[in-house]
């Protein structure tokens, strides 16, 4: 194990390269970010056409191309996997789609995909990077405890290490992305406990006696009168 | 018959004032023309039962479709390509409008709160604002007969200003979810009133349109009928009599007259040919929408006069209004881990929270003259892409914490009235055209110390209820003047042709008819004369089958 000292010196190369790497990419933003000074590539707009005003909206379909690199997606999986690994019978979120889902988003023609498209490509970039540094290996070829011990330090927000605040940035929206794309499945519905988008006909049957009674219990434990309409 | 031949009637717009002005029209045996400037439209093409999943980018809304993929706009949105608006220095105005046949009620949220004695005499109670030249005891009966017709559900609670519907009008509304029994629980201790919404939907069959089936989000336009649009109610019916024709793809642009002032009819672009058209009735009825209506007039070339049509009065444009806006939310950690059932019900509100507060605001306790009602959210909803806001960390924490958390968070929105002020208006732009050649409207807008005022007691008394039941934040309340909706953004923007007593200070007399035209009327949400909290189309289908009634009467007397 690397001791305290050495990550930090590691970690001053990593954003050094790291910089020169994104050099080499493009134009660099100028704006920095925190403390560090560190700026991601910019990356140029997508010019694909959209949906547009009036598409069918029962047979619905991508238009644009998609952008990820089979290198970037393969990181994407490791991932998104990491986020929200499997369990029980809850499938991991590269078995439901996720990865190709994260394709479509970033490749999307619209500015806030855009926005997420440099967070998301520079962000895979960085992780491949950083584990090249830490462990010599890209990040897919990463023991599972090592790629997650570059998470901790970009996975919690009272806890980003400093100077790794892009990549924190990064990581929270590859979550909120993992985590929406994943709970919009059937899988995902079956795992967060959602029932709906099924007709029934008669009355809306209201709470089952189940969450009816849970209620009740709670709001009399706080004092107040339960009276169900 | 055809676009081409005279019609009795010529309706410009198909949404909630244009469609049922029609159907009253051809009901009574009026051969009617409708003009609308979409495409054809009907509810065939909503995606019901699609789950998310389905839709690019899981159906998140894009600059193409700003509600999401799924939602019914056709052609619309807040931004219509070649057909821009401009908005005068210093001001903001979002003007949300959709290019379809049935308009904007194909996707309306259905809330549907009539009015009450308060709303209809504002000025006569605190002296801002402009009466109404009717009372609620004039409306009344109109209401009932729309809520019947509609398909309303709710229920009568006796409220204060909050009128109760006539016997055997409503729908039974749909029971509360567990948080909304909760929310009751809360509010109950606190004298503020959780009772059931009201909302155009249907709970039992009437005709051939079919009850609520409990699925399906009503903005992507309901192909069953329970959620009203006229898409799958006026229009069906009034083409059933075989008195209406119905021109889409027609942009109206200007009111004919003839050398006495009187109406012929009015000057159309076929959007399909470029060609210029006129359309020829005995009395012409405009439902363009608020915004576009008072374009319509303003465009409208008069012979030895500047100000447009109908506006001797000086009014058109004038009194612009939109609901007040704002909104806060919680999470209530007595309601994670809550046990899951299906709460998608009539997939929006079963429940609110009307005013309350009438007794203070006239005592002075309360520094803001006029209300607000509450609409809330907080059922277990398909997740979609927002579920993982607000969390933290990776691995299996993180999915115990999605589960824990679901259903815990409760938003409430404030929908408020708006006082009309002088800085509220539109006007033509002389210097910009949209792609046909009309030039456009151009906004001013700005709110007073009374809406911001409003915001404030919103935030409070939602801070007590949600202190009451113990929830939290999720973050502090900004400051009134941030927190407050743009302009236009609620979409319930009215007022810019006011109906009044007098051909002085309004454009419209009481049943919609211009003073200055006498087979001119008005029938969408541009008549209004105030912008009470209530939403406002209920409201608009009652003053348009009003408004019709009474242009039956003069047609059938020949006065027209
Ligand atoms: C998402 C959403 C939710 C809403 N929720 C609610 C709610 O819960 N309760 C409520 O009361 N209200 C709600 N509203 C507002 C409601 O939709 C409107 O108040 C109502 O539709 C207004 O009716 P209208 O007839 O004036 O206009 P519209 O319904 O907009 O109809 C006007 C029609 O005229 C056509 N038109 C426009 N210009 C021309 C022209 N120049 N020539 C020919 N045709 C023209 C348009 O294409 C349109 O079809 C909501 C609106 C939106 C967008
Ligand atoms: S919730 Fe009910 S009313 Fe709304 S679209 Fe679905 S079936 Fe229609």
């Amino acid at each position: 194990m690397t001791d305290m000292k050495t990550l930090v010196t590691i970690d001053r190369r990593v954003t050094l390269k790291w910089l020169m790497g994104a050099l080499a990419v493009g134009q660099l933003a100028a704006c920095g970010d925190g403390a560090k000074g560190l700026s991601w590539a910019e990356l140029e707009a997508i010019k694909a056409t959209g949906v547009g005003k009036d598409p069918d909206l029962i047979n619905p379909s991508v238009p644009w191309p998609l952008t990820l690199t089979a290198a970037e997606l393969e990181i994407a999986t490791d991932l998104v996997d990491l986020i929200l690994p499997a369990e029980g019978d809850n499938p991991a979120p590269s078995k439901v789609g996720v990865p190709a889902f994260i394709n479509e988003w970033v490749s999307a023609p619209y500015p806030d995909q855009h926005k997420d498209r440099v967070l998301i490509v520079n962000g895979l970039a960085w992780l491949d990077e950083e584990s090249k540094v830490r462990n010599g290996v890209p990040f897919i070829r990463a023991e599972a405890s090592a790629q997650k011990l570059i998470l901790d330090d970009i996975a919690f927000k009272d806890k980003v290490k400093a100077g790794l605040e892009k990549p924190a940035e990064f990581f929270g929206r590859a979550r909120s992305l993992t985590l929406g794309a994943y709970y919009t499945t059937r899988e995902g519905w079956a795992d967060i406990g959602y029932i709906g988008n099924q007709p029934g006909t008669g009355d809306y049957p209201g709470p089952t006696p189940e969450a009816a009674a849970h209620i009740k219990g709670i709001i009399e434990a706080m004092g107040l009168k339960y009276t169900p309409a | 018959m055809t676009p081409d031949d005279p019609h009795d009637a010529v309706v410009v717009g198909s949404g909630a004032g244009g469609a049922m002005a029609a159907w009253m029209l051809a009901k009574a045996g009026a051969s009617v023309l409708m003009l609308e400037a979409g495409r054809n439209y009907s509810p065939d093409e909503s995606p019901m039962l699609n789950m998310a999943m389905d839709a690019p980018l899981r159906g998140v809304g894009t600059p193409d479709k700003e509600f999401g993929f799924y939602d019914a706009t056709v052609d619309g949105g807040w931004n219509m390509p070649g057909e821009p608006y401009t908005m005068a220095e210093g001001s903001e105005f979002m003007w949300w409008r959709s290019r379809m046949l049935g308009g904007r009620t194909n996707h309306w949220a259905r809330n549907s709160f009539r009015m009450g004695e308060y709303d209809f005499k504002p000025k006569t109670r605190d002296g801002l604002g402009e009466d109404w030249p009717v009372t609620y005891e004039d409306m009344a009966p109109w209401y009932d007969r729309t809520e019947k017709l509609v398909g309303v559900y709710g229920s009568n609670d006796g409220l204060e200003n909050h009128p109760n519907s006539g016997p055997g009008v409503l729908q039974p509304p749909p029971k509360f979810r567990v948080w909304e029994t909760f929310l009751k629980a809360g509010g109950d201790a606190l004298n503020i009133p959780v009772v059931a919404a009201r909302r155009a939907i249907l709970t039992k069959k009437i005709d051939e349109r079919s009850p609520c089936y409990w699925a399906s989000a009503c903005g992507r336009g309901c192909s069953i009928g329970a959620a009203f649009q006229t898409t799958t109610s006026f229009i069906p019916w009034a083409q059933a009599t075989g008195k209406l024709t119905i021109a889409t793809g027609a942009m109206v642009y200007e009111v004919l007259l003839d050398a006495n002032g009187k109406a012929t009819g009015v000057r159309y672009i076929d959007k399909a040919t470029g060609a210029h058209k006129e359309a020829k009735g005995r009395v012409v009825v405009l439902a363009a929408s608020t915004g576009e209506t008072a374009r319509i007039l303003l465009n409208s070339q008069v012979a030895g006069r500047s100000e447009g049509l109908a506006n001797s009065s000086g009014q058109v444009g004038r009194n612009l209004m939109d609901t007040v806006g704002s909104s806060v939310s919680a999470y209530f950690p007595q309601l994670e881990g809550r046990p899951r059932y299906n709460e998608d019900g009539a997939m929006g509100l079963h429940a609110y929270i009307p005013f309350w507060d009438y007794k203070r605001i006239q005592s002075g306790e309360v520094d803001t003259p006029r209300g607000y009602h509450v609409e809330i959210g907080g059922s277990f909803g398909d997740p979609g892409m927002g579920v993982g806001g607000g969390l933290d960390g990776y691995g299996s924490s993180l999915r115990a914490d999605v589960k824990r958390r679901y259903g815990s968070r409760i938003g409430f929105t404030q929908r408020g009235e708006m006082i009309p002020n002088a800085n509220s208006f539109c006007s033509i732009d002389t210097n910009t055209k949209d792609r046909f050649g009309i030039p456009v409207l151009k906004f001013n807008f700005a709110w007073s110390d009374h809406e911001l005022k409003q915001v404030t007691h919103f935030q409070k008394s939602m801070k007590e209820l949600i202190d009451k039941l113990g929830g939290t934040l999720v973050s502090e309340p900004l400051d009134p003047s941030k927190a407050i909706s743009k302009g236009g953004e609620i979409i319930h923007e009215v007022g810019t042709a006011r109906m009044g007593a007098d051909a002085r200070s309004s454009v419209t007399n009481q049943f919609g008819k211009t003073w200055d035209v006498d087979n001119l009327y008005i029938t969408d949400g541009s008549v209004f004369a105030s912008k009470a909290h209530k939403n406002p189309t209920i409201t608009i289908m009652a003053l348009a089958m009003r408004s019709s009634d009474n242009i039956v009467t003069r047609l059938r007397t020949g006065e027209l």
